[in-house]
């Protein structure tokens, strides 16, 4: 049996590949004749998702179903029957990854049949299309004049009549599109026309940087239209601040459309059983994010509501875990094999691998030219054309293992990509996977250069990486044993939840709090929006957890000296009266955040009508009647929680009907109730909450009773005389994070969890970091919705269990290497290393001679690299004598490198 | 054809300012062979300037009501007419109280929602069908013509019938009759100042302006349009607009019925192209 | 400056009870409403969102005493784009409603001729079941103008030249073959006193609220 994925875009490819990973047979159903979905069109797709897809079609344990759609669903849990496309598969569990379809309904008005005017996915597809352009110019589809001048309008198809909820992504994927503009042409204008823009954490300070240092016109304004009259385009705004409606004529406008549920989730809901909600995004519950009305069935990613891609991938990693528990590992995990490395001899025999990329190297390279010219290089030197990744893959392993080939260049794709699959591919044939060398001819060659200077380019490029690849040596390798435990740091509801999801799968968990007792911030709301008590939640996930006999739940307790690497580590737990030593293959980092509000904000804390929106929703029903709630205007050590708008919002709305005729205003800058909670913002308004727009450079004030604010869509000062006046905290990281962060090695922004790539990139590991082995979610990362907590914390479940299946890992051993005879131990090495892999002992040394007498027999201090070397070069390049190399870095494979520069 | 027989409601309008849009309408539906029953005893529609609704449904319930005594769609000319039959016909449907409160007034309104109101231009392109009224055709018609649709054809969307940013249906009816579309989408849709006329002329007549301005700029031999009070405002008040703002246009506006008329071989005086106040001679004169 | 406690909130409940006022609240204030708006593109102090929001807000007296409400074109554009719903072009009928009423009971003063030629348009359809534009133009040139003889004068300023030409054209008048005093005599229906009930049961509606 195994786990069908329906839908193979971003989330479907992330839930295969979590579950393929760690030994589950897995069926990936995917209606298109390709993977990749939405995705693989967006300016970026190549960045971490092409290398997936081939990973994905190499995999042992995913059988790949494409141009193919599920027809009938039959059985139940731990026993499903599928049909899919006339074949029968049995599994036990479903994942539900359909993904979205755009908003196409636009309206002419938009004069969407203007060339100049495009739908965002098509503006990426131009985007990435100039990239590969003569000279990657911007120019205007209809004349091919340079474009000077863009607008974006945002919420075409979002939070209107024909989709009443907030797309969500729209926000962040258009400040990324103006961002990749603005890099790549500094001089094109950008106007954002907007209503309020939904940012959060690190995408809020991307907007920020938009709106400075880049210039970019932020325009609060639904622009209806887009008149379109002699070969020009034009928009008109309201200038609040004037009073006025201005025209602005615009080369080129990209309208920031809306994501629907996908067209199949219509017929996938009615063949699987699956609940959708009014708006055709499957039914999820706000505790139980990832699970479908049907038992056994989980969804994740846009199915479920739309979100970002980050979000996305989170929420399929979590799915693939839940559809996990109900099955079992039978399959063997890729590279947990024995495997045995030829010896390589002396005589190098070099095989260069060329890859045309499809026409994305071969469009501008001679690829024939250069493959004939490497071949001339002295030596023996063969050279492969090849077309895709694939190609280029299989074309490596029977190199190795029918021409014999001991030194693998491979020139096309990004190393920073692909290394790693390259090198895979190295290591299943045998050779040791440090003897390849990779040449990016795509973006350092083919698009930067054109046509002769291309080829010549390449020419140079492939000839150092040939003269370097001659002096490469194997590299050992070791293999280490997984500890098969988890450590989870936090027992708040996302730390309950992964230690939970962990345990399930099979393995014993740490769950460590630092309080006397479970359940975080849970334990201060006293309803969530669905109308559930959060102590209700509170103690079902706390009775699960106690009574889960894998977990072994440590309270008033810090950890303390972590060591080891990913797969291996060990940890100190001390404190009330504990003092133990525990061994653990994989960490979650849960420790959420507090609430904070920053000294003498409206006089909080002195004056006692002024509460905390936490303290208000203890407080209903109150009889003030008036009541002024201030978001989003604190500034100080903490970030807004992505939930303060619905906080707010859902106080307002229960103040209200708990007694109509109270006058409530929320001040706000933007009210950011993202997706389905967009209906909340609405019934708010409906039931005749006031909502007041201010600037952050003016922000409300508080005197003597009287709550003067400038509204700005007003354009005029509006006074409350409030009685009770409630303010949103803002939300501090836990203080232990410092520590955690130096011990985990986990970089921190702002005191919160850093993820491993950086935005604004696409983020396709949004629970792991740049530690391998080492997992983040919940508030940790940013505080948010339990939904999305929830969903996290069991991504980084599933993260952890991708690790924790393995035996064994393997790595490179000794990488840092000491040339005893130039090292003078004098030890900044040690200093310096940031694992404290090296160390200084005493060498004997035999025998020392001066000029023609005198024999000394004794000791000196010498450098020695020990287990744990992660191969950084930290020490190599800080040895003041050049006695510390890398094994893979050596003097003469750089020189040999340079020497044909 | 599916349609045979209409419920008509030529509007107040049809008696005097916009008679030749009302003979016009008359003589085409003969033609085509779609017999029109007018409503005996119609009343008013209220106009624009019915702004309580309850009195714009209680006098559309009349006009709907008789029609339904003969179990025939309701057809006008009018845009206003239309709107107002139609938002009615909405109202009513939806809400059995209300039906039963305006039977109240007087059992002549009794209205039970079984039949649907049309305008001339949705019977003309969608019920009939461009097909049908092609194999009718006996001249062309080889205007440059500025369709214009004002404002209650394609919005607001409870009533709408064709696409409120860029109709289409009068562009189809042109087209086939031989009739040259000139670029016109900018002002296709605006108001033509109609309903200010009487109140603030001074806008109503620089809303006009612009309409016949782009209309000329673009070549067009003339306007052609749906709306009774459109037409007023284009036409009829066309000299008063060049007094008044200093400009010339002497742009022939004809109703879309006359147009077709044309087509359909009609004689000129029965569309009543002799009514037009712009005089409409040197178009005739490219009907071929 | 606007101090909201002198203000009445519960004014958007009066749009709110009317129909055609139910989705007001429903506003967020995204300025589509004004940006399509053919009047503001001639007078830029028009700006039904901005209508909307002081009602929403509570400013009665400015809202109903605003002299822009009467210079609307009822052209739909704000309802078919509106996002949320509101059905603006309806709202301000609403509003212009309320305005009436109010100057009815001494509250405000309407700055604009409007109310006057709405009435007397409403007024021939009472009488006679259809419009019949020429009574219409005897009752709202003289109310307009504060005297008959005044009135007299303003209607043959603006419709000496328009009627005509509407005579000459025989849409008006015996020249047209429809008959003698074609448009010259009101077109009366037969069942006026259905008319009178209907504006009678209005009336009453409009008092009950």
């Amino acid at each position: 049996m195994g786990i069908a994925v329906i839908g193979g875009g971003v989330a479907g490819i992330t839930a295969a590949l979590d579950l393929a990973d760690a030994g589950y047979k897995v069926y990936l159903i995917e209606k298109n004749a390709q993977l990749g979905g939405k995705v693989s069109e967006l300016a970026e797709c190549g960045m971490g998702l092409t290398s997936r897809i081939v990973k994905i079609e190499n995999h042992p344990n995913i059988e790949l179903m494409l141009s193919s759609e599920v027809e009938g669903l039959s059985g139940s849990a731990g026993d499903f029957k599928l049909n899919v496309s006339g074949n029968e598969i049995g599994v036990e569990s479903v994942v539900l990854t359909p993904g979205y379809d755009v908003y196409d309904n636009i309206a002419k008005g938009y004069a969407i049949d203007n060339p100049d005017v495009l739908p965002s996915l098509e503006f990426e597809g131009m985007l990435k299309a100039c990239t590969k352009s003569e000279n990657g110019a911007l120019v205007r589809p209809s004349d091919g004049k340079p474009v000077k001048k863009i607008g974006f309008i945002k919420c075409i198809g979002s939070r209107c009549q024909d989709n009443e909820i907030c797309s969500t992504a729209c926000c962040y994927y258009t400040a990324k599109e103006a961002w990749e503009v603005k890099e790549r042409y500094p001089d094109i204008d950008i106007y954002i026309f907007y209503m309020d823009v939904r940012t959060f954490g690190k995408d809020e300070a991307l907007v920020s940087d938009l709106k400075g240092k880049y210039g970019v016109k932020y325009i609060r304004s639904r622009v209806p239209e887009v008149i379109a009259e002699d070969g020009t385009l034009s928009v008109k705004y309201e200038d609040l601040e004037k009073g006025t409606v201005e025209r602005l004529d615009l080369d080129m406008v990209v309208l920031a459309v809306g994501l629907l549920p996908s067209k199949t989730m219509d017929k996938l809901a009615k063949i699987t059983g699956v609940k959708t909600d009014k708006y055709g995004f499957v039914e999820t519950g706000m505790t139980s994010p990832l699970e479908t009305s049907v038992s056994g069935i989980f969804a994740g990613g846009v199915a479920t509501a739309p979100m970002k891609v980050r979000e996305s991938v989170a929420q399929a990693s979590g799915a693939a875990l839940k559809a996990a528990l109900l099955s079992g590992r039978t399959e063997t995990i890729p590279g947990q094999e024995e495997r045995k490395y030829i010896e390589v001899g002396e005589e190098p025999k070099i095989g260069v691998f060329i890859c045309g990329c499809n026409g994305d190297v071969a469009g501008s390279i001679d690829v024939p030219a250069v493959a004939e010219y490497v071949e001339q290089l002295r030596g023996d030197v063969v050279a492969v054309n090849t077309n895709t990744l694939k190609e280029t893959m299989d074309a490596i392993e029977s190199g190795i293992v029918d021409q014999g080939l001991n030194r693998i260049v491979v020139a096309g794709f990004s190393p920073r990509e692909y290394e790693e699959m390259f090198r895979d591919a190295c290591a299943t044939a045998g050779l040791n996977p440090y003897l390849l060398e990779m040449v990016n001819l795509r973006e350092q060659c083919a698009w930067v250069h054109v046509a002769e200077d291309a080829t010549n380019a390449a020419k140079s490029q492939m000839t150092m990486a040939v003269e370097r690849a001659r002096y490469l040596e194997p590299v050992p390798i070791e293999q280490y044993p997984v500890t098969p435990k988890a450590l989870v740091v936090g027992g708040g509801v996302a730390g309950m939840n992964a230690a939970l999801d962990i345990a399930t799968a099979g393995y014993e968990v740490y769950l460590v709090e630092k309080e006397s007792e479970l359940g975080g911030k849970l334990k201060e709301i006293p309803e969530l929006q669905n109308g559930v008590k959060g102590s209700d939640v509170l103690t079902e996930f706390a009775d699960k957890v106690t009574s889960n006999d894998k977990i072994t739940v440590y309270t008033g307790v810090a950890v303390e000296d972590v060591r080891g690497r990913a797969g291996a580590f060990k940890a100190k737990v001390t404190g009330a009266g504990v003092d133990d030593e525990i061994d653990f293959g994989a960490a979650v980092l849960a420790t959420g955040a507090q609430e904070f509000v920053p000294e003498g904000y409206f006089g909080y804390g002195q004056d006692k009508n002024v509460v905390t929106q936490s303290e208000f929703a203890k407080m209903l029903p109150v009889d003030a009647n008036t009541i002024a709630m201030v978001i989003d205007g604190a500034s100080g050590d903490g970030v807004y929680s992505k939930s303060n708008s619905i906080e707010a919002v859902t106080n307002a709305l229960k103040a209200k009907k708990l007694k109509p005729e109270a006058n409530v205003f929320v001040l706000y800058q933007e009210i950011k109730t993202y997706g389905k909670w967009e209906m909340l913002y609405k019934e708010a308004r409906e039931s005749g909450v006031i909502f007041l727009r201010y600037d952050a450079e003016k922000p409300p004030v508080l005197q003597d009773g009287v709550l003067s604010v400038f509204d700005v869509i007003f354009n005029d000062e509006v006074q409350i005389k409030p009685d009770l006046v409630v303010i949103s905290a803002l939300m501090q990281p836990a203080a232990e994070n410092e520590q955690l962060s130096k011990m985990f090695m986990v970089p921190l922004k702002n005191g919160f969890f850093l993820e491993e790539q950086e935005r604004p990139k696409l983020v396709l590991t949004p629970v792991d970091t740049v530690n391998e082995g080492v997992f983040i979610c919940g508030s940790a990362v940013y505080p948010a919705m339990i939904d999305e907590t929830l969903a996290m914390s069991s991504a980084a479940a599933s993260r952890a269990c991708v690790l924790l299946a393995k035996n064994f890992i393997e790595t490179p051993g000794i990488v840092s290497v000491v040339d005893d005879e130039i090292c003078a131990g004098c030890g900044v090495c040690v200093e310096i290393c940031p694992v404290e892999a090296i160390e200084i002992v005493d060498e004997p040394v035999a025998a020392v001679t001066y000029s023609m007498m005198t024999v000394i027999s004794g000791t000196k201090k010498v450098a020695r690299v020990t287990e744990g070397c992660i191969g950084c070069g930290s020490c190599a390049s800080y040895c003041p004598s050049d006695a510390i190399s890398l094994q893979n870095f050596k003097a003469k494979q750089l020189y040999a490198q340079l020497d044909f520069a | 054809m599916s349609v045979e027989k209409l419920a008509y409601l030529p509007g107040c309008p049809s008696e005097a300012t916009a008679l030749e849009q009302h003979m016009s309408t008359e003589a085409v539906f003969e033609k085509l062979g779609v017999e029109l029953v007018e409503l005996e005893e119609w009343n008013c529609c209220g106009a624009a300037e019915a702004e309580d609704q309850n009195l714009v449904y209680a006098l559309n319930a009349r006009n709907l009501a008789i029609a339904e005594k003969d179990n025939l769609d309701i057809m006008t000319p009018c845009s206003i007419c239309y709107y107002n039959l139609a938002r009615t016909n909405n109202a009513l449907k939806a809400n059995e109280e209300l039906r039963a409160e305006i039977k109240g007034i007087d059992p002549s309104l009794e209205y039970n929602g079984t039949i649907t109101p049309k305008h001339v231009i949705d019977v003309l392109v969608n019920d009939i069908g461009l097909e049908e009224i092609k194999s009718k055709l006996v001249k062309k018609v080889e205007l440059k013509v500025a369709p214009y649709y004002g404002c209650y054809l394609g919005r607001p969307p409870e009533t709408a019938f064709d696409d409120p940013d860029d109709p289409v249906l009068m562009d189809q009816l042109i087209e086939l009759i031989g009739g040259e579309n000139v670029p016109f989408s900018a002002m296709k849709t605006k108001c033509c100042g109609g309903p200010l006329m009487m109140t603030r002329g001074d806008l109503a007549f620089e809303m006009a302006r612009k309409i016949l301005e782009t209309a000329k700029n673009a070549g067009a031999d003339c306007i052609a349009l749906a709306c009774p009070l459109c037409g007023m405002m284009l036409d009829a008040k066309q000299p008063d607009v060049e007094k008044a703002l200093n400009v010339k246009f002497e742009m022939p506006i004809v109703y879309i019925t006359q147009l077709l008329g044309l087509a359909l071989g009609i004689d000129s005086s029965k569309l009543g192209l002799q009514k037009n106040v712009v005089d409409t001679k040197k178009i005739l004169g490219k009907v071929v | 400056m606007i101090k909201t406690w002198e203000l009445d909130p519960n004014f958007k409940n009066e749009i709110l009870n009317e129909l055609g006022g139910e989705n007001l609240t429903a506003c967020y204030q995204c300025s589509t409403c004004t940006l399509g708006c053919p009047i503001t593109e001639l007078v830029p102090s028009y700006n039904p969102r901005k209508i909307i929001q002081m009602s929403l807000l509570g400013m009665r007296t400015e809202v109903l005493s605003n002299p822009d409400l009467w210079i609307c074109a009822i052209c739909q554009t704000c309802t078919a784009r509106c996002p949320q719903n509101v059905v603006v072009g309806d709202v301000l009928a609403v509003i212009r409603l309320l305005a009436e009423k109010a100057e009815e009971a001494g509250e405000i003063k309407i700055e604009s001729p409007r109310p006057l030629f709405e009435t007397a348009f409403l007024h021939t359809v009472e009488k006679y079941g259809r419009l019949y534009d020429i009574g219409l133009a005897m009752e709202y040139y003289p109310k307009r103008e504060g005297s008959f003889i005044k009135g007299q004068k303003a209607m043959m300023d603006d419709y000496m030249a328009f009627g005509m030409r509407m005579f000459f054209k025989g849409k008006m008048g015996p020249l047209g073959g429809h008959g003698l005093l074609k448009g010259v005599l009101p077109s009366k229906i037969k069942q006026r006193d259905v008319m009178k009930k209907i504006f009678k049961w209005v009336e009453e509606k409009e008092k009950e609220r």
